[in-house]
């Protein structure tokens, strides 16, 4: 889809930057595959029907039915700095998975389709993969669609496979650590996806066990009018490590699509767990007609001594973000880790951060976050700090710095730091400022043209966060960054 | 569970049951306001998560305090018995005792020309519409904690510097409680600096009673012009019986400058809420204040600071000291409106945390609608410098003796934002005091608060 | 009084968990001049720390006895007051804290220590005075805080006037000479120089000839790896100059 720039393109501007920070939706293709949707609306029948679809055991049922019984309570939150209009939540079909008589078996029963698809994304499903020695889960619409690898993650004792198969093959697993992180109670958001969740994915890391490749799933929003609820469970048994990457897309639509997801980590002793999220969902377009909500909550719990999660996000998509990956930092001398680069554009807006929960003794955290507005866009940091009484010895270290390049866009940042326990040491540094005209200067004088100028020096700021990103990803990520802001991507 | 604005339920009752304290038309006017207003405000009440739960105005209100409505006298004359002798203060002196205002003889016999102090009943026939219109403005703007203070508001300070008036004399208002009930007290002050004008305001807060539980509702509005001054330092010396919830509603015009200082070194919860809103453009703004809390003591301040002007510069500089049990609090938000061209904001937030069982919430917050800014904020938390102690013990000093050199060390370029050097030198004095626990009262000020 | 000024036995001791003393033997009579040498990473800073009491590390062995006294029991502020001094080799910053209501609380709190009145302000700003002369001191500097944006120079003259208002009876110069020019190296050994009398000690610490040319040292230890593996008279340091330190850690090494 290589549309020109001039729907974007204001008349009564000749401003560089605001050409400069223009990008069009690269990924905005809807793909033609035959979908099994479910009419819209949610009751307690409706939750039923999903389980029965799936054919779930009665527990998960029961987990579902309280959900959404408590979900009924709940109003959704309006805390954060964002103008959500209000959701018909009866409008929207709770289930869509691609039709399919069985599970595909090879890569030629997968609808060609889905597969021109992720080709187009660049993400060819195996045999690429398989060449940079990545483990794809692709999740369209909901449902896990293929898993490459496993058997040989399974030789290892790695679980990597779809939620409903986990359910399935694995469901003491998934029932022991089902909502212990993220209770249905937590949120709105959370209680909603609890009730309806329709798939996801499920990685079992056994004792000592270091993951070999970087495991991936890539969601992908395709039928219209669907809300995506997946979830996704990782556990890191004693001393084993994962890195896992997230990646999603979403067509383009007029309408605006709900992606309410839930990740929970629980990471053991001594363990690792890296989870790199590139979301590049669908923004709408410069009016703020259409894309994706994306309301998302991420939490991971360090229940072993000396384990450690680390968060990286590059947030380019959606038209409003809701999310704060966060860790509980339980265990003695763990660590927790975020790093943020979150761009707006038009009228996005993103209202995104972490929480950083010290409930053990020696943890340690680190949050840097790199908040990049344009356009008529809102972007803040919203984060939470908080050392417990008899978390004795904690660190964090948090920097949160925001750059403007339009003069009608917001950059915010909203951190609360709550420390009980005289030993922490706590520091906060954040600023803000403008895209530097000099370096611009410097640049143009250099040859370098404005717009390429502009995503050079974003680049540079938010390197930062890039450099921890795996390598696949990054080169991907930095794409993504320059897409966003450039006018003469197609 | 209640919703937070029941609350406010027991004061809305009041209003049926009592006519409008106010001995005054100007007064009459602002209480009628107040309760006209006041139903709707503690409706639209919401709480903010970030504050410190028990200083919450839900919260603080909520006890049924006392109010004297029907104005019986206080037993004493409190401007004959409270003098005020900070050494070569050369202030200006007024009392108020709980609600009531008491000028001095010394202030009556000094006042220079052009300059107004009096109670909020007494405003010259001149100067009716600019302490009506600023009061209306602050209750405009304000929330539930304003249109309670309006709603039973029987009197006030009212200080007025004419265009071009720079007075040089401190003008100061020892804010007395002495309640023999549980009682809310309502204290008022307007500062208005015209065009040009400067001031300098002191305004001392002390409590006689530790026994008697008792909650001042303080609502000081400034109003700085062009090109004009506003110098206001405040200081809580009260006691673990003392709620306090202070609010301040300042407006800056272009060129203009205001610096506010705070210094809370004893005292029950207190809530500092600064609301300022910079207005004009080339306007300085500072805004500091320290808290060192001991006991069960509870202090926070919240900033809001609006920059609307343009080329306008703000400093923020808190610093909390927090020991045994205590609580400390920091929220502070700078909002850059779109066009405010050029705002230069910093804010930085330290605390230190002495004891095991004392806690810190902060939450520095930026909130910017314009790219042609310079705004950043820092906020710590920990402890103090283990290498500088160390140094200090090996030249001999004993490590107590050196952590509270330390401390006191931590609070210095808080207290140097005082311009007036005698102020300065005695918050020093007290700010050692205070670490020394040598008794806490403001030593050569014959109020004596504290030796009740 | 004992003939021995300080006497240090096995003395052990380490930093989270890792020892770097590993036995040390020192013995210092008064009017004594000892220079400590050694190769970095050698434990000449940590010996300094632990007899100063730096908390930072743990004694896990030994002793050391200070004209009597023993040492190691005494708080970092008592075992100033008993006399000893050390010159950091990177004095601490502390903002906020006057030169002047610094040493006055030094000052103060060892006349306290030894049952005294405090010093009256004018008697204590007499001194300053007096001490500042000898390492040449700007009187500017006693009204900044200790040590904040003070020249490397300034910071280790800074410590020489401290001593001279202390008036130590042991002396630990800690590295002083690093960071120093000629000139700065001049004055402050001619300080230290000044201060020497028939009853006090001096300990240098420095990993260059360069110092000891101008405080002549009586002894010269070399220490390695936590322990002191030579001692000789000042010639060895000259050898020490002329041949580096690689000789003796092969003798050591090869034991």
């Amino acid at each position: 889809m290589n549309k020109d720039n001039i729907d974007n393109y204001t008349p009564d501007s000749d401003d560089t930057l605001s050409k400069a920070t223009s990008g069009e939706y690269k990924y905005g293709f809807s793909s033609d595959i035959d979908t099994d949707i479910i009419p819209a609306g949610l009751n307690e029948d409706v939750v039923r029907l999903i389980s029965q679809k799936k054919g779930e055991p009665e527990w998960l049922l029961d987990f579902r039915l309280k959900a959404f019984r408590h979900w009924l309570t709940l109003e959704p939150p309006t805390w954060a700095h964002l103008d959500i209009p209000e959701i018909d939540f009866q409008a929207i079909s709770y289930y869509a998975a691609p039709r399919k008589k069985e599970g595909p078996k090879s890569l030629d029963e997968v609808d060609p389709a889905l597969i021109d698809t992720f080709n187009r994304l660049g993400i060819p499903i195996e045999e690429q993969k398989a060449l940079s020695g990545m483990a794809v889960d692709a999740v369209m619409d909901s449902v896990s669609v293929k898993t490459t690898h496993r058997e040989r993650l399974a030789e290892m004792g790695i679980i990597f496979c779809s939620f409903s198969e986990a359910v399935k093959e694995y469901p003491d697993l998934v029932r022991k650590y089902l909502g212990k992180v993220v209770s249905y109670r937590d949120n709105f958001y959370a209680a909603l996806n609890s009730a309806v969740f329709s798939d996801g994915s499920f990685v079992y890391i056994p004792k000592g066990v270091r993951c070999p490749m970087e495991l991936s799933t890539y969601f992908r929003i395709n039928a219209s009018g669907t809300g995506q609820f997946e979830r996704t469970l990782i556990v890191a048994d004693d001393e084993s490590y994962v890195s896992y990457l997230e990646g999603c897309t979403a067509p383009m639509r007029d309408e605006n699509q709900l992606h309410a997801a839930i990740v929970e980590i629980i990471v053991e002793e001594r363990a690792e767990v890296k989870y790199s999220t590139v979301q590049n969902w669908y923004a709408g377009d410069a009016q703020g007609r259409g894309g994706v909500y994306n309301f998302v909550t991420k939490r991971g719990l360090c229940r072993g001594d000396y384990s450690k999660l680390s968060w990286t996000q590059v947030e380019t998509g959606s038209a409003i973000t809701w999310k704060y990956p966060s860790c509980i930092l339980a265990g003695e001398g763990s660590v927790g880790e975020f790093y943020s680069v979150a761009v707006t554009n038009n009228r996005q807006q993103a209202d995104t951060g972490t929480k950083m929960i010290h409930t053990g003794s020696n943890t340690r955290s680190t949050i840097v976050s790199k908040g990049i507005s344009a356009g008529h866009s809102e972007n803040s940091y919203r984060g939470l700090v908080k050392v417990a009484k008899n978390a004795s010895g904690v660190r964090n270290y948090t920097q949160c710095d925001s750059l403007l390049l339009s003069d009608t866009c917001g950059a915010h940042t909203f951190p609360v730091i709550d420390v009980a326990n005289a030993s922490a040491v706590v520091e906060h540094e954040a600023t803000t400022s403008k895209i530097s005209e000099q370096q611009i200067f410097y640049c143009n004088q250099r040859g370098i043209p404005t717009e390429e100028a502009v995503a050079l020096i974003v680049n540079g700021y938010a390197k930062e966060v890039m450099n921890k990103l795996p390598m696949e990803f990054a080169v991907e990520a930095q794409k993504l960054l320059s897409i966003t802001l450039e006018g003469s991507v197609g | 569970m209640m919703t937070p604005a029941k609350a406010f339920d027991q004061y809305i009752d009041l209003c049926g049951q009592f006519g409008a304290p106010g001995a005054s038309p100007l007064l009459q006017e602002i209480n009628g306001l107040g309760r006209s207003m006041l139903a709707e405000a503690a409706k639209a009440y919401r709480p903010d998560p970030a504050e410190i739960d028990t200083l919450r105005p839900d919260a603080m209100f909520a006890t049924d305090y006392g109010i004297n409505l029907m104005r019986v006298g206080m037993p004493v004359d409190p401007a004959a018995t409270f003098r005020c002798g900070v050494p070569n203060l050369g202030s200006l002196l007024a009392i108020v005792a709980n609600d009531s205002f008491h000028p001095t003889e010394a202030l009556l016999r000094n006042m220079p020309e052009g300059l107004t102090v009096c109670s909020l009943n007494k405003v010259p026939a001149g100067l009716q519409h600019v302490a009506s219109q600023v009061m209306r403005e602050t209750l405009e703007g304000g929330g539930v904690a304003e249109a309670l203070n309006a709603a039973f508001l029987a009197d006030g300070v009212f200080i007025h510097a004419a265009a071009g008036v720079k007075v040089d004399k401190v003008i100061q208002i020892v804010n007395i409680s002495a309640p023999t009930v549980p009682m809310l007290s309502l204290r008022r002050v307007v500062i208005v600096a015209e065009e040009g004008a400067s001031l300098r305001v002191l305004l001392c807060d002390h409590s006689q009673t530790a026994a008697t539980p008792h909650l001042n509702s303080q609502l000081v509005s400034v109003r700085v012009a062009e090109n004009a001054a506003v110098e206001l330092y405040d200081i809580e010396e009260d006691t673990p019986a003392t709620n306090r919830h202070w609010t301040l509603d300042a407006r800056q015009q272009s060129h203009s400058s205001l610096t506010v200082n705070s210094t809370c070194l004893h005292g029950g919860l207190s809530a500092n809420r600064y609301n300022i809103n910079v207005e004009g453009d080339y306007a300085e703004t500072s805004l500091s204040g320290l808290a060192i809390c001991g006991g069960e003591q509870t202090a926070a301040n919240t900033v809001t600071l609006t920059h609307s002007g343009k080329h306008c510069t703000s400093r923020q500089l808190f610093k909390n000291a927090l020991f045994d049990n205590s609580r400390g609090g920091f929220g502070g938000k700078i909002i850059v409106r779109p066009g405010a061209m050029f705002t230069d904001a910093e804010q930085t937030n330290r605390n230190l945390l002495a004891d095991d069982n004392a806690r810190m919430t902060a939450a520095p917050q930026l909130e910017i609608y314009c790219d042609e800014v310079k705004c950043s904020h820092g906020a710590t938390t920990g402890q103090l410098d283990e290498r500088a102690l160390f140094y200090m013990q090996t030249r001999g000093i004993p490590a107590a003796e050196a952590r509270t050199m330390l401390t006191q060390a931590f609070m210095v370029d808080v207290i140097d934002n005082i311009s007036f050097e005698v102020l300065r030198q005695r918050i020093h004095v007290l700010v050692e005091k205070r670490l020394t626990g040598a008794a806490a009262s403001c030593d050569t000020c014959a109020t004596a608060c504290h030796t009740s | 009084m004992s003939q021995e000024l300080l006497k240090v036995t096995d003395l052990r001791a380490g930093i989270e968990g890792k020892e770097i003393l590993r036995g040390i033997n020192l013995t210092i009579r008064p009017g004594e001049v000892h220079a400590i040498m050694g190769p970095n990473g050698s434990g000449k800073s940590t010996l300094s720390g632990v007899l100063a009491g730096d908390p930072r590390f743990t004694v896990t062995g030994g002793s050391a006895t200070f004209h009597g006294v023993d040492l190691l029991s005494l708080s970092p502020e008592d075992r100033s007051h008993e006399g000893l001094f050390l010159s950091f080799q990177y004095p601490v910053e502390i903002p906020g804290v006057t030169m002047v209501n610094f040493m006055r609380a030094a000052i103060n709190a060892k006349r306290k220590y030894f049952n005294q009145e405090p010093l009256s302000a004018g008697d204590f700003l007499k001194m300053m005075r007096q001490k500042r002369a000898v390492v040449e001191l700007d009187n500017k500097l006693a009204s900044r805080s200790v040590n904040e944006g003070f020249s490397g120079g300034e910071k280790k003259r800074n410590e020489i006037f401290q001593m001279a208002v202390l008036e130590p009876k042991l002396s630990i110069l800690d590295e002083t000479d690093s960071g120093l020019d000629i000139d700065a190296l001049r004055i402050v050994a001619g300080g230290v120089n000044k201060l020497k009398t028939e009853s006090n000690a001096t300990i240098v610490i420095t990993h260059y000839q360069r110092l000891l040319d101008y405080i002549k040292p009586d002894f010269v230890h070399i220490l390695y790896k936590g322990r002191i593996v030579y001692s000789g008279g000042p010639e060895l340091a000259l050898e020490l100059e002329e041949k580096g330190y690689d000789w003796i850690k092969q003798q050591v090494d090869n034991q």
